[in-house]
């Protein structure tokens, strides 16, 4: 069996195949600032003050609009506080940071959990063995009540990784180079486990941008399969010792597909998607206004020391603007304890509270019609972020070296 | 189930974000909703103005792609389509379809629908009629546990019904 159809053999209390529709027991059930009141409000209408099937199993996190930027989000998030107080549930409020790293930090997700929420990317789970699927409002709130909801069991795909990166090529530049390859559409509906030796030395923040990005291929969710590091880092959080899991040695495949990254130099998805994908080099000298550097792909703490470490005595060019954003409270206090906050302030950045910040238009720091972005984050759809703004994704390293030089500039020219 | 309508032709690849703008997203009245219903297509004010209720949305791959916001469905079925018609639909808006009771089919050859052909369409049995072309068709049903769901009038009624 493959790792999606044990997740689901295990829920389902049967051994599944893919193509079958199962009901499944979640572990996890997860809201947020968006989305969040749209599902207390089915839940309320359906259920009333009935309980959610596990207080302990159900979980807000704020971090789209944080703090509230008006009044209608503010009210939205006090009507979250009062279902949260209501029912016992778990709160996590404006002084996190992104949801699914929350949970991830907070040692609620574990190898072989399933997870679902209101993001899109709560696929990047599977960067430690779980499986996170975004839902709509309507499947969260009878997820909260019946603690399981119904699934089609996915067929997997499986990608090998094999090589060693070169200086400034990493774990962005690979996915965006799979997703060149795969399209935005090519895992639709699909699971997929990443492997080989390239993926087994990915470290968890790289796992993350590996993982989240699986949704830009509409893959449903994307493994990697827990390490020793992997699994220490959640034993620690959970305090307590969890399974370990991963395929059968004979797990059949859909499809399968190689990349070998010896000569893979930085990539750079142009707008307006992520699979129009290119080597940096090829696009290098377009001038840009702006230089994002979080969101739930690339706002680990070892993401802003690896821009920190290009803008460490240097200066952004006159006229960009570029804003840092680590995605959790818990990087932030790391990254002020390393003193990466200090970089990019003297360097000229604006660095804002944790959260997703400008994935989506729910933070300061839209972009005017005509503007140039380079961005970290996972997206760059017309729309996304300001009409008529252009958006390209890359990685940390890509976006400073952008930022020192205000036009889109490979690292290794700095 | 027999819907007739009148279909409005899309291409590939139509997200959430054309489907409805994440600008809107506040809103949470679902008739508010309804108007914007589209409007991030390149032919969204024709759509918005010109729909008739019981009118179909036929369109190329992966429709739906996107972000999970529900309001994408809330927002088509609240402006009056009956069905939508794809070759294939992204998970999360394909579930948010079968959970809230709009249909949708699966059809390899949406090309052979055009912009403004009357059609009859059978959302069980998948039979599609071409009306203006007078032309017939079979598309891919929904699974069984999917459409017990829509006759149950969506998730919320479908979970009291289980245990
Ligand atoms: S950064 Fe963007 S994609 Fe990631 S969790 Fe936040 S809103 Fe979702």
């Amino acid at each position: 069996m493959t790792i999606i159809e044990k997740i689901f053999s295990r829920a389902a209390g049967k051994d599944v195949k893919p193509g079958e529709y199962v009901w499944a027991k979640l572990n996890l059930v997860a809201m947020r600032d968006f989305g969040g009141p749209n599902v207390i409000q089915e839940y309320e209408e359906h259920y009333g003050t009935r309980p959610v099937f596990d207080a302990q199993r159900v979980a807000v996190t704020f971090d789209l609009h944080i703090p509230a930027r008006n009044e209608k989000v503010a009210e939205n998030q006090k009507t979250l506080r009062g279902f949260v107080h209501r029912q016992g549930a778990r709160l996590f409020d404006v002084n996190t940071g992104v949801g699914q790293h929350v949970l991830l930090e907070s040692g609620l997700v574990h190898p072989g959990d399933i997870v679902v929420g209101t993001d899109s990317h709560m696929n990047l789970l599977g960067a430690v063995g779980a499986a996170g699927f975004g839902m709509g409002t309507t499947d969260v709130a009878g997820a909260m009540y019946k603690g399981k909801l119904w699934f089609e069991v996915p067929q997997t795909i499986r990608i090998t990784v094999t090589g060693t990166f070169k200086d400034f090529v990493g774990a962005k530049d690979l996915i965006l180079h799979i997703i060149k390859r795969l399209t935005t559409s090519g895992a639709l509906n699909r699971a997929v486990e990443f492997t080989g030796e390239v993926v087994d030395r990915l470290k968890i923040w790289e796992r993350i941008t590996v993982a989240s990005m699986v949704t830009e291929m509409s893959g449903d969710v994307g493994f990697i399969v827990p390490d020793d590091s992997i699994m220490d880092f959640i034993e620690s959080r959970a305090g307590q010792s969890i399974q370990r899991i991963a395929a059968d040695p004979h797990a059949v495949y859909e499809r399968e597909y190689e990349f070998n990254v010896d000569d893979l130099n930085p990539q750079i998805a142009c707008p307006h998607s992520p699979d129009s994908v290119r080597d940096v080099a090829e696009v290098a000298g377009i001038p840009v206004d702006q230089v994002f550097i979080g969101s739930c792909t690339n706002g680990r703490l070892e993401d802003l020391e690896s821009a920190a470490d290009l803008l460490k005595g240097r200066k952004i060019k006159d006229g960009v603007r570029m804003i840092i954003v680590p995605a959790t409270m818990e990087v932030a206090r790391a990254a002020v304890r390393a003193g990466v906050h200090e970089i990019f302030l003297a360097s000229g950045g604006v660095v804002t509270n944790p959260g997703c910040a400008l994935c989506t238009t729910g933070h300061p720091g839209i972009l005017a019609p005509g503007e140039t972005m380079v961005s970290t984050s996972n997206r760059n759809f017309v729309g996304k972020l300001g009409k008529g703004a252009n958006v390209y994704l890359a990685s940390p390293t890509v976006a400073a070296a952008t930022a020192i030089a205000g036009e889109i500039t490979d690292p290794r020219s700095i | 189930m027999i819907v007739k309508g009148r279909v409005w032709r899309f291409g590939d690849d139509i997200d959430t974000d054309q489907i409805y703008p994440g600008m809107y997203l506040p809103l949470t009245d679902k008739s508010e909703m309804a108007r914007h219903a589209m409007e991030g297509t390149d032919r969204g004010s024709e759509f918005i103005e010109g729909v008739k209720a019981g009118d179909i949305i036929v369109a190329g791959k992966n429709f739906g792609c996107g972000s999970s916001r529900e309001h994408a469905p809330v927002a088509i079925k609240g402006i009056g389509i009956s069905v939508v018609i794809a070759r294939s639909f992204a998970r999360i808006f394909h579930r948010n379809c079968v959970n809230m009771g709009l249909p949708i089919l699966l059809f390899d050859d949406p090309d052979r629908l055009a912009d403004g052909d009357l059609i009859d369409v059978d959302v069980t049995t998948g039979v599609i009629e071409n009306t203006t072309r007078g032309e017939k068709f079979t598309a891919q049903t929904l699974s069984t546990l999917e459409l017990n769901i829509m006759k149950a009038g969506g998730l919320f009624a479908y979970l009291e019904e289980i245990d």
